[in-house]
């Protein structure tokens, strides 16, 4: 199957929804490749029943508008399920390849979001620890509590609504550890000032802790995982920490569940393999370089690509509906409200900025690791095997630790373990860039691509 | 409701949620053992990144039971190695 559109948007969150919406009703014909199997992002993940319980998101009414709207479009055709596994440019044209066949266009939309930022501890990889959004994405798509004690930890925004809504959804929140300290909005109070809505949403999650006698414990983190006989979690190590992130004090808590999220990292694999230009944001997080109309960086002039939401650094929904529209707006050649949608986006990004300032990762947790612990999940790669690297092998960049131990040669092709080791590492920032490369995509057996004639 | 098996134990569960997600909603969390050291693994991501919770499913190993739908009749076993 060979499939062409006049504009191809990649993600059906709320940018790639936005950015088709827009696209359309400015008179493109749209194919909207998504990997979920419903639309909605992770942000809008619902289980797609009847009776779904809406009150585990903070505005499913915008995004079911906005998916009707999508679905209702003659415009739009949306390709929900489908896994690109190869990106490339063949032609002046870009190809993008799945199990169904392949997608052409000239005209590309990237908005494949951002995934939960994890730090490895000690005993991260214990079934009963996850990333916050794991934890989230439960609940949100399949309507099901991760635990019964659960420890929500980490830091940033995001811990407020996963824990409250495990905490309505009748989990016992045994804790609520925000690794940065209690005024650090305080320097920064004229943004909450400047967004009201973002200020009065946060207000809301801590109201409804509240009445179950849940209250954000400040400059804490857990810092350690345990296993019961089971092989299962029975219980993590909290520690409050300094203003470095270095351990002053620690005490222990019983838990079937850690739910822990250090903010995101965008995904940012299609963009790397049609060479678009990267950079990276205040947090090490490599983004997407774009311009004033979401229009990214490359080289083949006979195409155009824009890139919206996460992917150009981390900043929220709101942000990435704005960012949708002027994409989808830009890519159709229109610029109807074009004025205020920027005005709009200057705005949100400042907003992003401030979170950034706020809620810091600092490098004080490499501190939190011992020996053991293990930094690369898929292949098992702990700590104390990059010390030796580094120290019996000189080794002093992520490449050649890589290299020489497979951390980051898994399963995930190192999106959980890769950040963190530029981190233990201090990799400038080319490096970072140059590690976002991942040249399969998802995965795929040789039979398939046989298949497709491509062998 | 549907009925599928895992370790050949036969657990029932809405449709339409995933393989991790039922198991969850049973209190099961290992979806496998890890090749080198044998250590049990479970959903960590929970969206398709990770590639923890692989899975056994209907003979088929390394499925990612985060994102793999439940069905009826399903046989999932908890995978060792990979």
């Amino acid at each position: 199957m060979e499939a062409r559109y006049q504009v191809i948007v990649l993600g059906g969150g709320p940018a790639g929804l936005n950015a088709a919406k827009y696209a359309a009703n400015s008179g493109c014909e749209v194919g909207l490749i998504d990997a979920g199997t419903r639309l909605g992002g992770q942000y809008w993940r619902h289980t797609g029943q009847e009776d779904f319980d809406q009150s585990v998101h903070h505005d499913f009414d915008q995004g079911s508008l906005l998916m009707d709207a999508v679905r209702a479009n003659k415009r739009i055709t949306i390709h929900s399920d489908t896994n690109i596994w190869s990106a490339s440019i063949i032609n002046d044209e870009v190809v993008l390849r799945t199990k169904a066949g392949a997608f052409i266009t000239q005209r590309l939309i990237i908005a494949t979001g951002a995934y939960d930022r994890s730090l490895p501890f000690p005993g991260w990889d214990i079934p009963g620890v996850m990333a916050a959004g794991a934890a989230q994405s439960l609940l949100k798509g399949h309507g099901v509590l991760a635990g019964k004690r659960i420890v929500v930890a980490g830091t940033g925004p995001f811990l407020l609504p996963v824990a409250t809504g495990l905490y309505t959804h009748g989990a016992t929140v045994v804790g609520l550890l925000e690794a940065s300290a209690k005024y650090s909005w305080a320097r920064n109070s004229v943004e909450l000032l400047r967004n009201p809505s973002k200020a009065l949403e946060g207000l809301g999650y801590l109201m409804e802790l509240r009445k179950g006698k849940v209250a954000v414990r400040f400059r804490q983190a857990v810092i350690a995982a345990h296993a019961g006989a089971d092989g299962l979690l029975e219980s993590v190590t909290i520690a409050n920490i300094d203003s470095e992130w270095k351990i002053r004090s620690t005490y222990k808590l019983s838990c079937d569940v850690a739910a822990v999220g250090w903010g995101f990292t965008a995904d940012t694999a299609i963009a790397s393999s049609l060479g678009l230009a990267l950079e990276v944001d205040a947090t090490g997080s490599v983004t997407a370089s774009v311009n004033e109309n979401q229009l990214a960086k490359q080289s083949n002039s006979a195409i155009q690509i824009y890139a919206a939401g996460e992917l150009t650094g981390i900043g929220g929904s709101d942000l990435a509906l704005v960012e949708g529209a002027i994409a989808g707006l830009s890519v159709a050649n229109s610029t109807r409200d074009l004025k205020v949608l920027k005005k709009r986006r200057k705005k949100l990004r400042r907003f992003a900025q401030t979170l950034t300032k706020v809620y810091p990762v600092l490098p004080g947790w490499n501190s939190w690791l011992t020996g053991d612990t293990t930094i690369c999940r898929c292949e098992e790669i702990s700590y104390s095997d990059i010390k030796a690297a580094q120290e019996e092998f000189d080794a002093s960049d992520a490449r050649t630790i890589k290299l020489m131990t497979r951390c980051g040669m898994g399963l995930c092709q190192g999106r959980i373990c890769g950040r963190a080791i530029a981190d233990i590492m201090d990799s400038p920032t080319h490096e970072r860039i140059n590690s976002a490369a991942r040249p399969i995509l998802s995965p795929i057996t040789l039979g398939e691509v046989a298949q497709e004639g491509l062998l | 409701m549907i009925t599928f098996t895992y370790e050949g134990l036969p657990l029932e569960v809405e449709p339409g949620i995933s393989v991790a997600a039922a198991l969850i909603k049973h209190g099961e969390r290992v979806t496998r053992f890890t090749r080198f050291n044998s250590k049990p693994r479970g959903i960590f991501c929970g969206i398709g990144v990770c590639f923890d919770c692989l899975i056994e499913v209907d003979g088929q190993p390394n499925q990612r039971s985060c994102i793999t739908t439940v069905k009826e009749g399903m046989v999932v076993r908890v995978q060792h190695g990979s």
